[in-house]
């Protein structure tokens, strides 16, 4: 338990340490992790004012003085080394490494002058955005009041034709008239099966394309309600309905 | 049975800009008011007039390419109070310089900021997205990867108070030749020595202040 409790200690000595700098007020710690989750920006953060500002709060007499400096100056080279990273070049720059070398004097100037004029620039909207700042625009969103929309005609006589027009139906001429229903061929299934097996050719040996089709939908549907099982011991070879006992269907 | 006045054609601009969320245009005013030209400036300029910052807390402002009301900044406080928002967090040195690169170099890519910048500019650039300062707009499809555009938005010509991108000083305007001839003399006069801490002192000048 004092061993948990000097743990905690040690792993937050610097708790009671704040800061208030221009980007950030209140505890280092938080900083820290607004650092790390890139919601302040790490090159935003003056890190020499930071360390004037824990060496102006150091307190000598402090029993965890060593572990305080010694969580500071570890924190701070971290983020020494997070802010030279972020300031390093990106990665198309240092793509460029080799071109920057070669550079002559004439282009390091134009590429001078030309970030100058960017710095001035960022100067000049620096003081327009904080002249602009009070402005506040009429930015309430009405909504369209049901009814009171503008329709346009044409658009509405296109919606209604694409909602009640319906598809050309598919041309049924060459399957000649129907003149079988799945329940009839269920009924033939049933009554063959009262004498035992039947194969499916020999059940539709004097049928048409038309009513072996059926018969075959109607087996099916009576294997999903039970009533027969199909039978096929290998994959395209003869198939056979088998009565299902009254007994075994209770089951 | 009483008819209903006629509006003026004060009324019906300010009546349109009332129920407008953004800007609106001169022609999108002309189409909606059915206002000819003539009456239409006409109309805005009795607006302007009444809706100044002298007379009114409610000013007509012409931003982004359009017409739009807002809120007098003399009465900013008092609006703040009653939407209990606080006012966005000025923008960081970092984040001018990017709208800086994206206004007057723009549409660019990330990559070409960076190198404007000489520093990597990513976080920068999303802050910027999140705040609708920064859009992207298009593709460099001339470079690997087709990196994303990047370009300011509407909501940047508002917050800056600019009717269009011709508002702003030219970028030749900012720096004048005497300030050039001297960064030309600063590098001359190091000519035998590397130029990189030229460079260092002019690019890193945010790390320099900051660090």
């Amino acid at each position: 338990m004092t061993g948990e409790a000097r743990t905690e200690t040690r792993g937050r000595s610097l708790s009671d340490f704040t800061v208030d700098l221009d980007v950030y007020s209140g505890p280092y710690e938080w900083l820290l992790a607004l650092i790390l989750r890139d919601e302040v920006e790490i090159f935003e953060v003056p890190l020499r004012e930071l360390v004037a500002l824990y060496l102006g709060n150091r307190d000598p007499e402090r029993q965890d003085t060593l572990e305080r400096d010694t969580d500071f100056a570890g924190s701070a080279a971290a983020l020494v080394l997070l802010k030279s990273r972020t300031l390093s070049p990106a990665a198309e720059a240092e793509a460029e490494s080799a071109e920057d070398e070669a550079l002559s004097p004439e282009q390091l100037a134009e590429r001078l002058s030309r970030y100058l004029k960017i710095k001035r620039g960022a100067e000049t909207l620096r003081e327009r955005l904080k002249a602009n700042a009070g402005f506040h625009p009429s930015g309430h969103v009405l909504r369209a009041r049901p009814g009171r929309l503008q329709i346009n005609q044409e658009r509405l006589i296109g919606a209604a034709r694409r909602t009640f027009s319906r598809l050309t139906e598919p041309p049924v001429r060459h399957l000649g008239p129907i003149t079988v229903t799945l329940q009839d061929l269920a009924d033939v299934i049933r009554t063959s099966l009262s004498r035992g097996p039947v194969s499916y050719e020999d059940l539709t040996r004097d049928m048409d394309r038309l009513n072996s089709a059926v018969a075959f939908a109607a087996a099916l549907s009576l294997a999903s309600e039970g009533r027969l099982k199909l039978s096929q011991p290998e994959p395209l070879g003869p198939l056979t309905f088998e009565p299902v006992e009254r007994a075994e269907r209770m089951s | 049975m009483t008819e209903d006045p006629r509006p003026t054609s004060a009324a019906l601009v300010e009546a349109v800009l009332l129920v407008s969320p953004r800007p609106v245009t001169a022609a999108t005013l002309r189409s909606a008011t059915g206002l000819p030209d003539r009456e239409l400036r006409d109309a805005l300029a009795e607006l302007e007039t009444r809706y100044s910052l002298e007379y009114s807390g409610i000013v007509l402002r012409q931003v982004a390419g359009g017409y739009q009301f807002a809120t007098n900044p003399a009465c900013a406080a008092a609006v703040e109070r009653f939407r209990e928002e606080a006012r966005p967090a000025p923008l960081s040195s970092a984040a001018h310089e990017v709208l800086s690169c994206a206004l007057y170099l723009g549409p660019l890519t990330r990559g070409a900021v960076s190198a404007v910048r000489g520093v990597n500019s990513d976080a920068v650039v999303r802050t910027l997205l999140d705040r609708g300062l920064l859009a992207e707009v298009g593709t460099d499809h001339e470079s690997p990867g087709s990196p994303a555009l990047l370009a300011v938005t509407d909501d940047f010509l508002a917050a800056t108070g600019a009717s269009s991108r011709d508002d702003f000083p030219a970028l030749d305007s900012l720096v004048g030749p005497e300030e050039l001839a001297r960064v030309r003399d600063r590098l001359g006069s190091v000519g035998e020595t590397p130029a990189e801490p030229a460079e260092n002192g002019e690019a890193s000048d945010e790390s320099s202040e900051t660090a």
